[in-house]
């Protein structure tokens, strides 16, 4: 029995706050532009390469806006990109894996960015041709010099190889939060948490998918089309359903690993259950919105609440268990953690806008 | 002319580069490898270790660079722990620093640019000991730095200097000392073996119970 306990952590349990939580959610513009890689690449499902680009580009670009309120200095965050801890020293051994995937995703920006402008370097063309001042400067920037169908053929190709490298480095950030708290910190619900890397990566392909049939049908409400939606609903079931089944079997694996761990993770499994019911529901309402789509709403916000639950559970309940295991900490919130959560998320959307008035966010083959 | 101009233009890029570089710690090496011997059953509580540690180093309220954990056993036995920074011979706290602010000296000391620390807690949340805490005036990660500032000048730590049952022992190890002979020459044990951190705070007579 332990008495005048004094820990660090008991001064401040929530160390990361639930800003961290919209910034996992901004995490999920990596998947979205995965996704339009994958599209491009395969030739299949290009009519959503455009909107999942934009949405992609808008949410990714922002994402390290969502960690700066958890940074007690700041003002001092650039150090992460003049000073980065990327190769072991004597003095500082190891690799940093926040100072790594900042490095990630400076090249993943550019490489993204690389590739819009090559998949819409003919419309930008096109545009620049009906366009007056400004818009008519911005477009003749962004056609790249394509002013040809015939250029644009081989621009294709180039798009295709920036598609390729796209992908190790976005892949790498829809699994970096969850590989920083099993690998690089001593939290014993989150190092126990073995499922945490693949159950992230299967979460934010949700989240991507949700957030993308939502603003398609705010969009095209009233004219959606089968075969964009259905192939999106599909890779958004199977996400579900991956999610709540990795959940479920982390759950299993604690308590046959032992009484004690079963008793330290206790305070998460409540929400976990939630998480489960959520997203079976989500999954089945996805089967539902392929034969009626005007039901899409109700799958992207079911599968959003299932999504937040977890991420709540992962990042904000996770750390409130002690590092002994023996003790669950009472949340400390200050008062403006909604507005400083939604904040992050509210400039990913602004980006997205700003993208959509100079870009088109439906397919136009070959440029036209 | 062409050559000079690239030169020109890498200096001007380094020149840039350098801009935000900050200037190293101002601790000095000794070339010693510092550890701490702590006995258990000298331990009696007094808090004196952690009074003097947190005036020495303006220990902010609620956080503590040592603390002391107390233990009851079922006969009603108490045993006193106390604990702090472990100076790990591999620091579980060290490379998930993104800036390179935490780091380890020649003479094993764990310790902490203040300058570099953006304060982003990924130290704090990768010790497994909760030896470090978010300093909230400083804006920094902070913890025990074995009083390096009063080794510079010949002096021990505070907290070894402050007990009063001389249950703390610090030094530099495998020399001509206390702290080398009493851990050469009886079992001793350190926190959180399993960890593989190779923490350089020796126990005497650490119960089983407090190694969680």
């Amino acid at each position: 029995m332990l008495e005048y306990y004094f820990p660090n952590e008991a001064a401040e349990p929530l160390l990361w706050h639930p800003v961290l939580f919209a910034y996992t959610l901004l995490v999920s513009g990596a998947d979205l532009l995965i996704l339009a890689a994958l599209a491009y690449l395969s030739g299949s499902l290009r009519k959503v390469i455009p909107l999942m680009t934009m949405l992609g580009i808008g949410f990714f670009a922002v994402v390290l806006v969502g960690p700066l309120a958890d940074l007690k200095s700041p003002h001092k965050a650039p150090l992460i990109f003049t000073h980065p801890h990327l190769a072991p020293t004597a003095a500082n051994p190891g690799i940093s894996l926040t100072a790594f995937q900042a490095t990630a995703w400076l090249i993943a920006l550019i490489l993204s960015i690389i590739f819009a402008l090559l998949t819409f370097s003919y419309y930008s063309h096109q545009a620049s041709l009906t366009s007056v001042g400004l818009r008519k400067s911005l477009y003749q920037a962004f056609s790249l010099g394509v002013t040809s169908a015939e250029k644009y053929g081989a621009v294709e190709k180039v798009a295709k190889a920036v598609a390729v490298l796209m992908l190790p480095f976005l892949t790498l950030w829809g699994v970096y939060p969850a590989t920083l708290f099993i690998m690089q910190t001593w939290n014993p619900a989150w190092r126990s948490w073995a499922l945490l890397p693949v159950t992230y990566f299967a979460d934010t392909f949700v989240v991507a998918t949700a957030l993308f049939m939502l603003v398609y049908f705010l969009w095209r409400y009233g004219s959606l089309e089968r075969d964009v939606v259905t192939p999106v609903l599909k890779i958004h079931a199977a996400g579900s359903l991956s999610v709540a089944a990795l959940t479920g079997l982390q759950m299993a694996m604690w308590w046959t690993w032992s009484p004690a761990t079963a008793e330290m993770v206790e305070p998460l499994i409540p929400l976990m259950y939630v998480v489960i019911g959520l997203l079976l529901l989500s999954f089945f309402l996805s089967l539902v919105a392929i034969r009626y789509p005007a039901t899409i709403p109700a799958v992207s916000l079911v599968a959003m609440a299932g999504t937040f639950t977890n991420k709540w559970n992962i990042i904000v309940n996770a750390q409130l268990i002690s590092k002994t295991g023996l003790a669950f900490f009472e949340p400390e919130l200050g008062g403006g953690w909604l507005l400083e959560t939604a904040a992050p998320i509210a400039l990913g959307v602004a980006v997205f806008v700003l993208l959509s008035i100079l870009f088109p966010l439906e397919v136009r083959e070959s440029g036209k | 002319m062409n050559e000079v101009s690239r030169r020109g233009f890498l200096g001007a890029v380094s020149a840039l580069m350098m801009l935000p570089a900050v200037s190293a710690a101002p601790h000095t090496e000794s070339g010693k490898r510092y550890a701490m011997l702590i006995d258990v059953d000298k331990c009696f509580g007094c808090m004196a270790c952690v009074v003097a540690c947190a005036a020495e180093n303006n220990v902010p309220l609620g956080s503590f660079r040592t603390w002391i954990e107390q233990l009851v056993k079922p006969d009603g036995t108490r045993i006193f722990v106390p604990k702090q920074c472990n100076h790990c011979e591999d620091p579980p706290c060290v490379p998930p620093c993104p800036t390179g602010a935490t780091y380890k000296t020649a003479d094993g000391l764990v310790l902490v640019n203040d300058e570099l620390c953006i304060g982003c807690g990924a130290c704090v949340k990768s010790c497994p000991y909760g030896a470090r805490y978010s300093n909230p005036v400083k804006g920094v990660a902070d913890k025990c730095t074995f009083c390096d500032h009063r080794l510079a000048a010949g002096l021990l730590p505070a907290c070894v200097e402050a007990c009063p049952t001389g249950a703390r022992v610090f030094g530099p190890l495998h020399e001509d000392n206390e702290l080398s002979k009493i851990v050469r020459s009886r079992p001793v044990q350190v926190l959180k073996p399993h960890t593989g951190a190779e923490p350089q705070i020796y126990y005497i007579s650490l119960p089983d119970e407090v190694n969680r």
